[in-house]
């Protein structure tokens, strides 16, 4: 059963062009946010809340075209940094870990200056 | 209710990348308003980001390297285009409980006691009322105002000026200020921290009077070397550092071993506790001369004769102008 806790990355990607296209396939779409993640596991209980909301935009008729962008939800992020020196045979010989935190803007950055926002995100700590 | 802002833009050629608000808690006392809602009001006036900071004159805070001084900043915010991101765009200072046991602990605090224990004391914020894991920061849109409103960024362009506590005390007291560019003295010198609970940028007790906080080496100096910032007179830090060194403060055990404060007390010859600078700390001092050799060539002139000559004695802040803060800051009203 808990193998389905979580949805692949390309998986995510996918439910959200079918939630698009479920409604009209003559409508675009595009996803950002995710372009530097390889292997992730997304929350599926989210997913399917997205892709719901996803369905919903679509199919508005004042929408031709629909952009899923994925921010940090804390404008603050925490990454380790691995340094890793390799011999000629690309062997690692030494690793130093680091750590850096990064700032993000808020996403207001992404408004475009619309007005009609619902804001459907449990608070901080819940899911 | 008054205020007043220093405008986003540029100053002789220097990026500043947010309007900065300074916002007197009397002021928001006469309004009736909270200080969130005062903030928020404020916000609602000003086009693209900015940070507002609401200064208490009447508290005290200290520096990064542990010199004590009157005004505080009490709490912090972040906007842009008139809005304050609800969970991440105000942060509240905790308040400072005096104690004998705190001034062990944190021995700069005895400049406090000394002068001033009838007055609250404000720092950074307490690590429970923060949204954000790590910096003291708050965050909206564009506005980034970090390390407890003394570092303003504008994370689109990604520019940034560091506005020190005592550069911003100076813009309430209408004092001269230095607009310049941080250089490397001032990178190094930032990292020589003293250890505090709710501090300006730590919020646990880390660094201690000796260390620094950057452990970079010879990159120390470049952290902050080409970014912007606008800083005291030097007279006034001279004036203010000399009091802590009188409080019976020595550097790298009581105080911060930064630049500014060796060069202070080695121009009076008062002591300085050498064996506890760290050898990280030595690295990134002897990177911009600072060697012990040359903490050891001192001298012995009075505190006015270092005051009067504090241009010359005192390194820091590169190619700056002097500026009358109330050249440079517009006042509002709403």
């Amino acid at each position: 059963m808990f193998r389905f806790m979580h949805t692949k990355l390309p998986e995510f990607i996918k439910k959200m062009y079918v939630a698009v296209h479920d409604v009209d396939d003559t409508k675009t779409m595009e996803v950002h946010g995710l372009e530097s993640l390889h292997s992730a596991k997304m929350q599926s209980l989210r997913t399917g809340r997205i892709e719901e909301a996803v369905h919903e935009i679509a199919g508005r008729d004042d929408v031709k075209h629909v952009e899923v962008l994925v921010l940090p939800r804390v404008p603050e992020t925490m990454h380790t940094v691995l340094i890793k020196g390799k011999d000629e045979n690309g062997k690692t010989t030494k690793i130093i870990m680091e750590v850096i935190n990064i700032i993000h803007p808020t996403e207001e950055t992404e408004f475009d200056g619309c007005t009609d926002i619902e804001d459907r995100r449990p608070k901080l700590g819940l899911h | 209710m008054k205020y007043r802002v220093l405008p986003g833009g540029d100053i002789d050629d220097k990026i500043i990348p947010v309007s900065v608000v300074f916002l007197d808690v009397k002021e928001i006392e006469k309004s009736g308003l909270s200080q969130d809602d005062a903030i928020r009001k404020v916000a609602a006036t000003i086009q693209g980001p900015a940070a507002i900071n609401v200064f208490d004159m009447d508290a005290v805070t200290t520096t990064s390297d542990g010199i004590v001084v009157e005004g505080a900043i009490v709490r912090m915010g972040a906007s842009d285009n008139g809005k304050v991101n609800n969970e991440f765009g105000i942060l509240p200072m905790q308040e400072i409980i005096l104690s004998d046991e705190l001034v062990e602990k944190e021995p700069h605090l005895k400049q406090w006691k000394k002068l001033f224990p009838e007055k609250k004391m404000f720092r950074g914020p307490n690590p429970k009322d923060k949204k954000i894991p790590v910096h003291n920061v708050v965050i909206t849109g564009r506005a980034s105002n970090n390390n407890s409103a003394t570092e303003m960024m504008n994370i689109i362009t990604m520019d940034e000026v560091l506005f020190p506590i005592l550069g911003q005390l100076e813009c309430m007291h209408h004092g001269d200020v230095l607009v310049g560019m941080t250089g490397q003295v001032i990178s190094v010198g930032i990292g020589m921290t003293v250890a505090e609970m709710y501090g300006r940028v730590f919020p646990h007790p880390q660094f201690e009077a000796g260390d620094t906080a950057h452990g970079s080496g010879a990159y120390a100096k470049t952290l902050k070397q080409y970014i912007p910032c606008i800083v005291c007179d030097k007279k006034v830090i001279a004036r203010l550092t000399i009091r802590a060194l009188q409080c019976g403060c020595v550097p790298a055990r009581d105080i911060g071993c930064s630049p500014v404060v060796l060069s202070i007390a080695r121009a009076m010859g008062t002591p300085i506790d050498f064996d506890r600078i760290t050898p990280a700390a030595q690295a990134e001092l002897d990177s911009i001369g600072c060697t012990r050799e040359w903490m050891k060539q001192t001298s012995h002139m009075t505190a006015e004769e270092v005051i009067a000559h504090a241009d010359e004695i005192l390194p820091g802040v590169e190619q700056a102008k002097k500026y009358h803060a109330d050249d440079l800051l517009v006042e509002k009203e709403i």
